[in-house]
């Protein structure tokens, strides 16, 4: 069974945004309005850190882009009372929209605040609703949604690949941002393909996960040089 | 439970199912328009793919739209397009709001009212084309041909722009104008080289880049090819890593990235530049050969009538040591000196000056200063160095037609300069134009075109620019939305939306190989909206004559067509596809260059619409001799094009007196004297002294020149690193802000001499002490629904000053106070 | 014209005056709060219809006001029937007077809180797939479990001792008499009935101890079995228990205090129970402060960065004042109160458990939104600001519970008559029988 993992590395990222705005486009996420974005309701799927450390003018910036970090050990799943949220066998976090009950708890045990909610109807003027994506459905009012490693784009691939009776290949399966990433920092596949880029480049000495300590097991694995 | 999460998705994944099942709860119905449900139920969901270029900046990115029954969904970076190969910037993938914008006009319109007052009627393409034809042939019979202009805010080097100077060269008129003018940028190497062309920077082999303000991530000119090469270098070993050395008075998205930031002034870039040249000229760390072989004016010379001149060694060492420039830049003396030595002493290495250094009223002399840098590294015709890209091999034109009328109106002065005291290698002068039309100087101006861009908003002249557009009997916009500068025309004519349209964009500034791009409709248009180049061709049509001679196809995309079959016939580079990657460059170029491979021009013009492009990697190696096409055929350290340029501008004044010159050099704003002003020196920028604080602007990838405002996913995403949406703020040191007893996210005052604004304080140490930076991009006044009301516009309160030049507006010019706003 | 109903020369008079004259203040009452319950229900159809975001929650702080009123209400139902349970297990006999306001407390509370969850869901038409596709390995359907038990356990325990009560009104005839012997199920008072119901309830006394205790504890599972800071803590369960039995007490407190002047039951709540219940009150704030010290002082040694962010909020950041307040409230004024003897009477009473309500509610505040603004990722610390919709609500709720105790009164004996009774007739007896068993001497009395 194949185990979907990112690989994101800090030296190549530049902290464009481009993934923010990839993944906005090819989900249908929608965009609140400025009232409610200046409450702190904006909902980004892929979410940009940035962290200051040093002091003047020694000032390190660190940018990084912060998805869901889909965990072989979620928290998250653990909490939800209908199971919305849920582990499939490949390592993907989904989301059932049309279960959410909307209690939110998942959001609030996720030390890595990855979910976003839907506070108020989604709306788009007329206009933008012939541009969206139509293999991504739309969410509703009071659910929660959360990136997806836009697993829609799986089961395509996963069609094709059946369809030509073969296996699915090395970055055959992208999600949006790291298909889109101007500095490739982005790098997505199989974490049980020792041949594949992500599994290589987990086992570089430059690897680490966002806070291991608390035993979520993360599969959104960064890179950086510790100087 | 695996069956039915299938049978859920396959729900979810179709349109009609969301539309079923959003029925569900007490609550609206999601509303999935007529169109999409029609095509769910109907159409077969079929997926295809078109490859065109991105027009939301000049970066010229090439892009795969992915339509599904043919309406567009999604948009990524085309892979196979070699300036971006794959990549994008965050405005890209917001195309489709653009697009599909409900604020677009959808025909012709004519205004009612005086300007600016937003009402509008209707009007048909025959009414409108056929007034304004009337109108131009009208001047033409009067001999008033020249008193047409045309504002071109594309900032692109597209077959537009040479066929809009084809349209208004046969009509008879000087006044074609690019604001923003990338010739206005390229002055500085113009004046050292001989060049009038943005040099391209070898950064795969080059060992050290020293950047001098130079946001080329961010704002350069395609800072997608810029993220590609900096990756590519990231993913060398460490033996062959470069390394980065930005210098900004902001910590931009380039210093964020580069291996160090060194902090300065504002606006002292060029004294900095000279100080780094006192190190490497003290420390002999230049390149001696180069220098003696192929500079002029580097070492005191004597004239042929027996004047001797100052060099820019004697120069520099006289008046550039590193304790004086220190104290006029703020960077400690010891940095000089380490970033002199790393540049002096890891060659080949790189340096870069834009933005910041460039932005100024000084900004052409910073520029040179910078640019005399990589001439004591001698960082030309040489691996890691820079170069300059030939043209590709377009079809030209058909030589333009005059007639009587037209040559008559093509010797008038421009009016896009003040012909008496600006110099001819300035392109434009959006200053000296408004003052020029406001004072009918020397002729006044009749017809105004406007094309993309939206100056009223950029400029600082505003409210002098806005009584110009009034002052204008007919204004004519092909802008596709009501922005600022299009609600003072007369009539607009809306131009498609670049994912409906053709055109075709080569050599974008600074990207370093020939390439050829071809921008075409992946959607027929939506609306009642005509191609601008068609316009202007049936314009022509209407003139009759030599005019509809000089625009002999029937369409645009006839004209590109016609160009690119010399591409064909030239055999050289190749259309881009699946196998050039860059790694195959070095091997292709070892092994020589096969192409032809083509059967007919049909095929190639198939396949170059399939992929979107073509590129030559392959630079011609030329001789250094070929580089400088200055009068001594060498970098001129002492510019003789300026020394020239300034005679003739003091002999039109009367005789080459002392008093004649100093008038020149006072209107010309520059305080230096005798040689310095010909060579790289630094100017002081005339700021307010009493205001203790400096203004610098940027712009952000989000929205880039105020463009991406009408976007809701831009304007969410505006300032994402700073968690504020749809909002302008001020970054402010926290040293700074304590002395104003600012705190994180209070409203304060930013008051200049001209204006003030309220917005919002951050107070993080990515800036300097005693600088404030603020995004450029939001405070529209116009410009649809989500740029309405929404931020503050810094330009708003900056000072009127301009690089005397080069014409550019000084956008880190002005110095302001802060206060808290209660 | 019905007869009027005879009860002026029954012994217990005053406890069933309420019930057969109605006064104005009733009405008026009556009319406010459904006023307040009218304008509650009408914010809360605006949030079915425009959502969840007319509320102040936002991205980091995504649990407000729903979930800390959720904690508060549950919380207060512990006084009720937990210390009716145990004060009837210990075979307290100033138990009397206070057993049904208690159990009822426990009733009306828990129903409200028990809805408080599905106010905060943002799909509440969805609640049913709990059912469908509930997950019990979820914090929050041990919850629903627990919850359920508690109150169908309470509201049993409730009605079995009103069963003689509602007897006795039901032999007084009038208009509801045909409600009243429905309820009150065939008693006659016979022997055998008295044991089965003394059976009765002492089975449920025991049981419902521990099902009251899992309660409350489940409940501060919600937060304990997350990763948050301030939230993961071993100490959770038995804290919450605690705070509850505390706010528990001190509502009790308060509404015999005003049920006693509204009501003249001044014979029967006397002094002596306020002192009693009183000391129970400056026990739980004294251990409330012990348990919440040991937090503290567990974090601050500790040092853990994300552990110390939170604290520095409360301590000194914005919730300085919410925290400091809730120290104040619940354990400086609530000690000085009632261990100072002088300050110890009836007014000095009300005002602790005033005090010590607005400290527990201002301590649920603390609990959820400090953790939640400060989040471990690196993103800008939250700002809450709840919203009319979060206070109509909680007024709402208020308005609801107070509703509910009035019309309880209004209907049924606030004090249970036959236990009143009961402790005349047999209690004395009992008691001295107990007393000389623990003196040395022959035993006497059956065991």
């Amino acid at each position: 069974m194949p185990k979907w993992a990112m690989v994101i590395d800090l030296d190549k990222c530049t902290g464009c945004g481009d993934c923010i705005a990839a993944c906005k486009l090819e989900n249908n996420i929608a965009i609140v309005s400025p009232e409610e974005a200046n409450d702190g309701r904006v909902m980004f799927w892929m979410d940009m850190i940035t962290i200051y450390e040093g002091e003047y003018p020694n000032i390190r910036v660190k940018r990084f882009p912060k998805p869901c970090f889909h965990c072989d050990n979620p928290p998250c799943t653990k909490v939800c009372p209908v199971n919305a949220t849920y582990k499939n066998e490949e390592g993907l976090i989904g989301q059932i929209y049309h279960r959410c009950i909307g209690c939110r708890y998942c959001m609030v045990a996720c030390p890595y605040t990855a979910k976003v909610f839907n506070w108020l109807e989604p709306e788009w003027p007329d206009e933008f609703k012939n541009c969206f994506n139509p293999d991504v459905s739309l969410r509703m009012m009071g659910v929660v949604e959360k990136c997806s490693f836009c697993a829609h784009r799986l089961l395509k691939v996963k069609e094709d690949a059946d369809s030509d009776e073969r296996e699915i290949l090395d970055n055959e399966y992208l999600p949006a941002c790291s298909e889109s990433c101007p500095a490739n920092a982005i790098d997505f596949g199989d974490l049980e393909n020792k041949e594949s880029r992500v599994y290589n480049l987990s086992r570089s000495s430059r690897a680490y996960r966002e806070m291991e300590d608390l035993g979520t097991e993360p599969k959104v694995i960064y890179l950086q040089k510790r100087e | 439970m695996e069956i039915k999460r299938r049978e859920f998705l396959k729900l979810l994944g179709g349109v009609s199912g969301a539309v079923a099942i959003g029925t569900y709860g007490c609550n609206q119905v999601i509303d999935v328009p007529e169109r999409l449900i029609e095509l769910a139920k109907k159409g077969l969901g079929i997926e295809t793919w078109k490859n065109t270029i991105c027009g939301q900046c000049p970066a010229g990115c090439g892009i795969k739209v992915r339509l599904v029954d043919d309406i567009p969904v999604y948009i990524k970076g085309n892979p196979l397009y070699p300036v971006n190969q794959g990549g994008m910037c965050p405005s890209g993938h917001s195309a489709l709001e653009v697009l599909f914008n409900p604020d677009r006009i959808k025909e012709p319109l004519k205004r009612i009212g005086i300007p600016g007052s937003n009402k509008w009627e209707p009007l048909s393409w025959e009414e409108a084309l056929q007034k304004i034809a009337d109108f131009l042939i009208k001047q033409r019979r009067n001999n008033k041909s020249h008193q047409v202009a045309f504002l071109d805010g594309s900032e692109q080097n597209s077959l537009m722009s040479e066929h809009i100077a084809q349209f208004m060269k046969a009509y008879g008129s000087p006044n074609y104008y690019q604001y923003p003018s990338v010739k206005n940028d390229s002055v500085p190497y113009l004046l050292l080289q001989g060049t009038q062309q943005i040099p391209s920077y070898d950064f795969l082999n080059t060992k050290y880049v020293l950047s001098f303000g130079s946001n080329f991530l961010e704002e350069g000119y395609s800072p997608i090819y810029y993220t590609k090469l900096y990756t590519h270098l990231k993913e060398l070993t460490e033996k062959k890593r470069t390394r980065f050395v930005q210098i900004d008075s902001r910590m931009s998205l380039t210093a964020i990235n580069a291996d160090r930031w060194i902090p300065i002034r504002p606006g002292t870039y060029g004294a900095l530049a000279l100080g780094v040249a006192y190190i490497l000229i003290r420390e002999e760390l230049y390149d001696n050969e180069f220098v003696s072989k192929h500079t002029f004016g580097f070492e005191d010379w004597v004239d042929n009538e027996g004047y001797t001149h100052l060099g820019f060694k004697s120069n520099v060492i006289g008046n550039y040591y590193p304790e004086q420039v220190s104290k006029i830049t703020g960077v400690p003396g010891e940095t000089i000196l380490e970033i002199a030595r790393e540049l002096g002493n890891n060659k080949p290495s790189l340096v870069l000056g834009d933005q910041g250094s460039a932005d100024n009223t000084n900004g052409t002399y910073s520029q040179m200063a910078i640019h005399s840098l990589n001439a004591l590294l001698g960082n030309f015709g040489k691996e890691g160095g820079l170069y300059f890209t030939d043209q590709p091999p377009l079809a030209e034109l058909p030589r333009v037609q005059e007639d009587e009328l037209a040559v008559k109106g093509n010797s008038q002065p421009p009016i896009g300069c003040t012909y008496n005291t600006s110099f001819k290698i300035m392109d434009f002068s959006i200053n000296s134009f408004t003052k020029n039309i406001l004072s009918d100087n020397p002729y006044p101006v009749s017809v105004l075109f406007l094309y993309k861009g939206n100056p009223l908003f950029n400029a600082l002249n505003h409210h002098d620019l806005a009584e110009a557009l009034k002052k204008i009997p007919l204004v004519i916009s092909f802008d596709s939305f009501l922005t600022e500068t299009s609600e003072y025309a007369d009539i607009i004519l809306p131009d498609h939306t670049f994912l409906e349209k053709w055109d075709e964009y080569s050599n974008i500034p600074s990207v370093g190989f020939n390439h050829v791009g071809i921008q075409q409709p992946v959607i027929e248009p939506l609306f009642d909206t005509r191609n601008s180049a068609n316009i202007l061709i049936e314009l022509g049509d209407k003139i009759g004559g030599t005019v509809s001679g000089s625009l002999p196809f029937e369409n645009f995309e006839k004209e590109i067509k016609f160009r690119v079959e010399k591409i064909y016939r030239s055999g050289e580079g190749a259309i881009i596809s699946e196998g050039l990657k860059g790694d195959w460059l070095e091997y292709l170029q070892q092994r020589g260059w096969q192409v032809g491979r083509y059967n007919s021009f049909d095929e190639f013009w198939k396949l170059i619409t399939k992929h979107g492009g073509w590129w030559n990697p392959i630079k011609k190696e030329k001789g250094i001799k070929n580089i400088f096409k200055t009068s001594s055929g060498k970098f001129e350290f002492y510019s003789q094009l300026l020394k020239e340029w300034t005679d003739e501008l003091v002999l039109m004044k009367g005789n080459d007196s002392h008093q004649n010159r100093e008038l020149v050099l006072s209107e010309l704003n520059i305080n230096a004297r005798g040689d310095q002003v010909y060579l790289p020196h630094y100017e002081a920028v005339p700021v307010d002294e009493h205001m203790p604080l400096y203004l610098t602007t940027y712009k952000l990838l989000t929205n880039r020149n105020g463009q991406s405002s009408n976007q809701p996913m831009m304007q969410e995403m505006f300032g994402y690193t700073s968690h504020q949406s749809w909002n302008t703020w001020a970054e402010i040191h926290p040293a700074t802000a304590k002395d104003y007893g600012i705190s994180n996210e209070d409203y304060i005052w930013v008051e200049s001499s001209t204006g003030s604004i309220k917005l919002k304080a951050i107070v993080n140490p990515v800036v300097m002490p005693n600088v404030v930076a603020i995004p450029f991009g939001l405070g529209h006044t116009s410009f649809g629904r989500y740029a309405k009301g929404h931020g503050v516009n810094p330009n708003s309160v900056m000072k009127n000053l301009y690089d005397s030049l080069n014409g550019n507006p000084a956008l880190q010019a002005t110095k302001i106070t802060i206060s808290l706003a209660t | 014209m019905p007869k009027k109903i005879q009860y002026e020369n029954e012994l217990d008079a005053p406890l069933f005056r309420p019930i057969y004259e109605t006064g104005k203040g009733f009405y008026i009452t009556v009319g406010i709060l459904m006023l307040i319950i009218l304008w509650a229900l009408i914010m809360y159809i605006t949030q079915i219809w425009f959502g969840l975001g007319v509320t102040g929650m936002n991205q980091t702080i995504t649990w407000g006001f729903y979930i800390i009123n959720f904690v508060f209400f549950i919380g207060i139902s512990h006084a009720g029937t937990l210390i009716s349970a145990i004060l009837r297990l210990s075979r307290a006999e100033w138990r009397r007077p206070i057993t049904r306001m208690a159990e009822v407390i426990t009733a009306i509370v828990l129903a409200i809180g028990g809805l408080h969850p599905i106010l905060d869901l943002g799909r509440p038409d969805r609640v049913l797939n709990i059912f469908t596709s509930g997950r019990l390995q979820s914090p929050l359907l041990w919850d629903v479990t627990s919850i359920t038990a508690y109150f169908t356990a309470s509201t049993v325990y409730l009605y079995l001792p009103m069963i003689p009560d509602i007897a006795k009104l039901r032999d007084k005839g009038g208009k509801l008499t045909w409600f009243y012997s429905f309820l009150s199920w065939g008693w006659q008072g016979t022997e055998h009935q008295k044991k089965v119901l003394n059976r009765a309830i002492s089975i449920l006394m025991i049981m419902v101890i521990p099902i009251a205790i899992s309660v409350h504890t489940v409940i501060s599972y919600i937060f304990s079995m997350t990763l948050q800071p301030g939230w993961h803590s071993t100490i959770f369960g038995p804290y919450f228990v605690v705070g509850a039995i505390f706010s528990g007490i001190a509502v009790l407190l308060i509404l015999m205090i005003v049920s006693r002047k509204v009501f003249h039951l001044e014979d029967y709540l006397k002094k002596i129970h306020f002192q009693y219940l009183s000391t129970l009150l400056l026990i739980m704030a004294l251990l409330w402060f012990y348990f919440t010290f040991s937090e503290f002082l567990t974090g601050i040694f500790g040092s853990e960065p994300h552990e110390m962010e939170i604290i520095h909020y409360k301590f000194t950041g914005p919730y300085a004042l919410f925290f400091w307040g809730m120290l104040l409230l619940n354990f400086i004024i609530p000690v000085i109160i009632l261990s100072i003897k002088r300050f110890k009477t009836i007014t000095g009473i009300l005002i602790a458990s005033i005090a010590v309500v607005i400290g527990m509610w201002l301590e649920r505040l603390n609990i959820v939104v400090p953790s939640l603004a400060n989040p471990r990722m690196e993103l800008p610390i939250g700002i809450y600001i709840p919203s009319l919709v979060e206070w109509s609500l909680f007024l709402g709720g208020i308005a609801v519970f107070i509703l509910g105790f009035v019309l309880f009164s209004k209907f049924f004996p606030l004090i249970s008559i036959w236990e009143i009774e009961e402790g005349r007739e047999e209690g004395i007896k009992e008691v001295e029988e107990r007393v000389h068993s623990y003196l040395p001497g022959k035993e006497t009395g059956s065991k």
